[in-house]
């Protein structure tokens, strides 16, 4: 197990190299001057070239990637617009990133889990078509509608939750099943389908025929072994609320790194999208890399020798 | 197995929770911004939301105060002033007994501590004082005087603007982030900044005015017009800014909420590049200008928003003057181009001449305006009517930025959708930057590379004239020319549009684009 670990985190200097170059060389391609973004739309041409050079941005294109690995590693990489270190910014909106990828996933986990799984032990009655419908509906809700929609109904006509910002317990309520209601469609679909496959496994039937209870067998012998590809889709999903929250902490003004990167990417802080997506890779392969190490955990057969 | 599911969900509730942050509580006023402020350093900062956070720590000499919809300078820091008759020495006589938030002293040496920092350090608005600024003395400690290099009959205006605000200098001697730290003698004292959420203020007890009556003022970023719109509804915010023209007509049932409407200091413009071989004809840039109907615009896409306006500087601005301009006249506008010699020949209903098509392009931002696209949309529809096959395209704000700002000889740009807003409130900061022959872009902000001598020497007059009356004379002139020349398809003035809780008064709303919140009162 551990140098399964070991060589997987070895997989991670290539896989941040080449996030790193592929975001700083698309960046530097695009069109549109940072300098002249900062500087504002009264500004002279000298102010414009006292921030580019300020910046370090009249530098050939190898130095300034040089500059940024440097201050990556050093953690003194600064921001353009907020001229204060990037990391100040980043952490802080990948924090509450965090808390809301976390909220959300357990909202999909039990609320998906709990579908799929009275979906397949209910089989093709009302509970089962039900379930299915609102999985389908979860999975093809436009993110920024649905959000609003909550917001109207929760916050502007009932006025029970708060519509947007970050502070208490019930800000997060609305962000967190709004983000997480594909998520409960996709994990429900799936936890439904290997449930259903678990189910017509002969050692379930040995179960039963032991005498063991309904509950039992379903609980112990059967949603143990469906959860491993349902694992599999929380650990992907998981990543996927990472980059994929911006739409919701857009619309619930929840302070994020999605929404960091959109305002900064058109603000063309270069160093600041450039960290940030370094950090979101590197999330995304620590889950994936979490994932994995579960597996062994719910599946006893699985182990990574070597 | 259950039991490590368990511990799972469980360490994942314990990290949702533990992370959430304690919330202030008390008696506070909620501002939601469109847009996150990007520093609070006066000197350093070029976008509304900084300024108008600034705007309510600092004060400066002078300000401007609102009148009839029109910005008047008037006494801030400072209770008189007087110029010289050469134009070049201002003297300001200043306030006593005021303090900063720190209980600094303010004295001439600080405002003199101040503009040393501007025009000696690379700040964004360096530039606004540096060329004009010779020297600031101290006469004494409450009276200071400032030495121009040339006289400069915008000076006062320019006073008037963020750059002008007066930091605390103890800061500025212990070389503090002011950007994250600020103090000034404003009404409210900086507390604490949860970037990407909120900046909190709180009421200065020593305020020369008298303490505020909010304790505290907190202004969010929020930067979803629909969000923000709601949090306003549900009363989460006291006051929000820049509401969406689509949602007044709703929020005007909705007793607990009060709006302004008021004409702003942007005015929406078609720059026209005078360079290129078809539309340097003043004939065929008046003609686009009688092809499209502005008020059409302002009442279908802008849903009334927006005034239609013939001068390129909004009503607000001094040295705005009524000058004659082009009336919706399809028909005129076509005599216009075929006196030009534009006649379609093979019957594709585009205009041609010397075998060449009437084909222009025109650039529009999506989003950087309201309604911006649609406008542009809009005016390719009217300018096809007459003849012209306009290739309208978009592009994000940073790119259309730095592709208009190219040289003469590598600007591809032919037709420009754009708005100004002189953060001055002269006339001086629209006809110069924007006309003006020597500030073609790159060096300057004139994007359709207009140039007429007889403009020039007015502006120049303008510019270094003290005499109001005289500088009106000129801007009258300018503009008379600018816009007898067509140099843009003139469009409207756009409208601000706050909301704000019925409960709220007291609040002063600046075409500026800012909020005063001094004398607010929550009842």
């Amino acid at each position: 197990m551990g140098r399964f670990i070991l060589r997987r985190f070895a997989m991670l200097i290539p896989v941040l190299v080449g996030v790193s170059l592929t975001a700083f060389l698309i960046l530097h391609l695009a069109p549109g001057d940072p300098a002249r973004l900062m500087a504002g739309v009264e500004a002279s041409q000298e102010d414009v070239d006292m921030l580019r050079h300020k910046f370090g941005l009249d530098r050939p294109l190898p130095v300034q990637y040089a500059m940024f690995v440097k201050g990556l590693v050093t953690g003194e990489l600064m921001s353009l617009r907020f001229e204060s270190p990037a990391m100040e910014i980043i952490l802080p909106k990948l924090k509450n990133t965090l808390i809301l990828a976390c909220a959300s996933i357990v909202v999909a986990v039990v609320l998906g889990v709990t579908a799929g799984v009275l979906s397949a032990t209910h089989r093709k009655s009302w509970i089962d078509y039900a379930a299915t419908i609102l999985s389908l509906f979860g999975i093809s809700m436009p993110v920024f509608w649905w959000g609003l929609l909550l917001m109207l109904l929760f916050s502007v006509k009932l006025m029970w939750l708060p519509s947007g910002g970050m502070g208490t317990f019930r800000h997060i309520i609305l962000p967190a099943v709004v983000l997480g209601t594909a998520s409960t469609g996709i994990i429900a679909r799936m936890t439904r389908s290997s449930m259903l496959d678990v189910l017509r496994q002969d050692y379930i039937t040995t179960a039963a025929a032991k005498g063991l209870t309904r509950r039992l067998v379903v609980n112990r012998h059967a949603l143990r072994n469906a959860l491993i590809p349902t694992v599999t889709v929380v650990g992907l999903q998981f990543g996927q609320l990472l980059a994929g929250a911006v739409l919701t902490e857009t619309v619930f003004t929840w302070p994020g790194i999605g929404r960091l990167l959109v305002t900064s990417i058109l603000a063309r802080d270069l160093p600041v999208v450039q960290a940030a997506l370094v950090i979101i890779a590197l999330l995304f392969v620590f889950v994936n890399l979490a994932v994995d190490i579960l597996y062994a955990v719910l599946d006893p057969r699985i182990r990574y020798n070597g | 197995m259950k039991s490590r599911f368990r511990i799972v969900m469980l360490c994942a509730f314990v990290l949702v929770f533990a992370a959430l942050p304690a919330f202030a509580a008390g008696t506070v006023l909620k501002i939601g911004q469109g847009a996150e402020p990007v520093e609070l350093d006066p000197q350093n900062i070029t976008d509304n939301p900084s300024e108008e956070v600034c705007h309510n720590i600092y004060e400066g000499l002078v300000g401007f105060d609102v009148k009839d919809d029109k910005l008047v300078v008037a006494p801030r820091l400072a209770d008189t002033w007087e110029v010289t008759p050469d134009g070049k020495t201002w003297t300001f006589h200043l306030k006593k007994g005021v303090v900063f938030h720190s209980g600094a002293p303010f004295d001439a040496a600080a405002v003199k501590k101040n503009f040393d920092r501007l025009i000696g350090g690379n700040y964004k608005r360096t530039s606004l004082f540096k060329p004009i600024l010779s020297e600031v003395k101290v006469v004494d400690p409450q009276t200071v005087q400032f030495v121009l290099s040339q006289s400069f009959g915008p000076f006062i205006h320019t006073m008037c603007h963020t750059a002008g605000l007066v930091i605390d200098p103890t800061l500025i001697d212990a070389k503090a982030e002011i950007k994250k730290n600020p103090s000034g003698t404003g009404p409210f004292k900086f507390v604490s900044w949860q970037k990407g959420d909120n900046i909190t203020l709180m009421a200065f007890d020593k305020y020369r005015e008298g303490k505020p009556k909010v304790d505290t003022a907190v202004f969010m970023t929020i930067p979803d017009d629909n969000a923000r719109t709601m949090q306003l509804e549900t009363g989460e915010l006291d006051i929000a800014e820049r509401i969406a023209t689509f949602e007044v007509e709703r929020l005007k049932s909705d007793t607990n909420i009060k709006l302004t409407i008021q004409p702003g200091m942007r005015v929406m413009y078609v720059a026209i590049n005078a360079l290129h071989p078809i539309l340097k004809d003043p004939n065929v840039r008046r003609a686009f200008n009688y092809a499209v109907d502005r008020d059409a615009i302002c009442k279908s896409i802008m849903k009334g928003f927006a005034r239609p306006i013939d001068s390129p500087m909004a009503f607000a601005v001094n040295g705005y003057a009524p000058v004659k301009g082009y009336a919706y006249d399809p028909a005129r506008a076509k005599a216009l181009l075929a006196e030009s010699g534009w006649k379609d020949s093979d019957g594709d209903k585009i205009l041609d001449k010397d075998g060449k098509k009437l084909e222009v392009t025109f650039w529009s931002p999506s989003g950087r305006y309201p309604m911006d696209y649609k406008v542009a949309e809009a005016i390719q529809a009217y300018l096809k009517a007459v003849g012209a096959d306009v290739k309208l395209s978009t592009m994000d704000w940073a790119a259309f930025l730095s592709e208009s700002a190219r040289k003469p000889d590598e600007n591809k740009s032919q037709m420009l959708l754009m708005g100004w807003s002189p953060s001055t409130g002269d006339a001086d900061w629209v006809l110069r930057p924007m006309f003006h022959t020597n500030q073609w872009v790159p060096g300057g902000n004139n994007r359709s590379f207009y140039s007429n001598a007889e403009a020039d020497k007015f502006i120049d007059i303008g510019m270094v004239e003290n005499d109001p009356a005289k500088r009106i004379e000129a801007y009258t002139k300018a503009q008379e020319i600018i816009v007898g020349e067509a140099a843009w398809i003139t469009l409207y003035v756009l409208d601000n549009v706050n909301g704000r809780r019925a409960n709220i008064e007291g609040l002063i709303e600046s075409p500026l684009e800012l909020l005063f919140i001094k004398n607010v009162v929550k009842k």
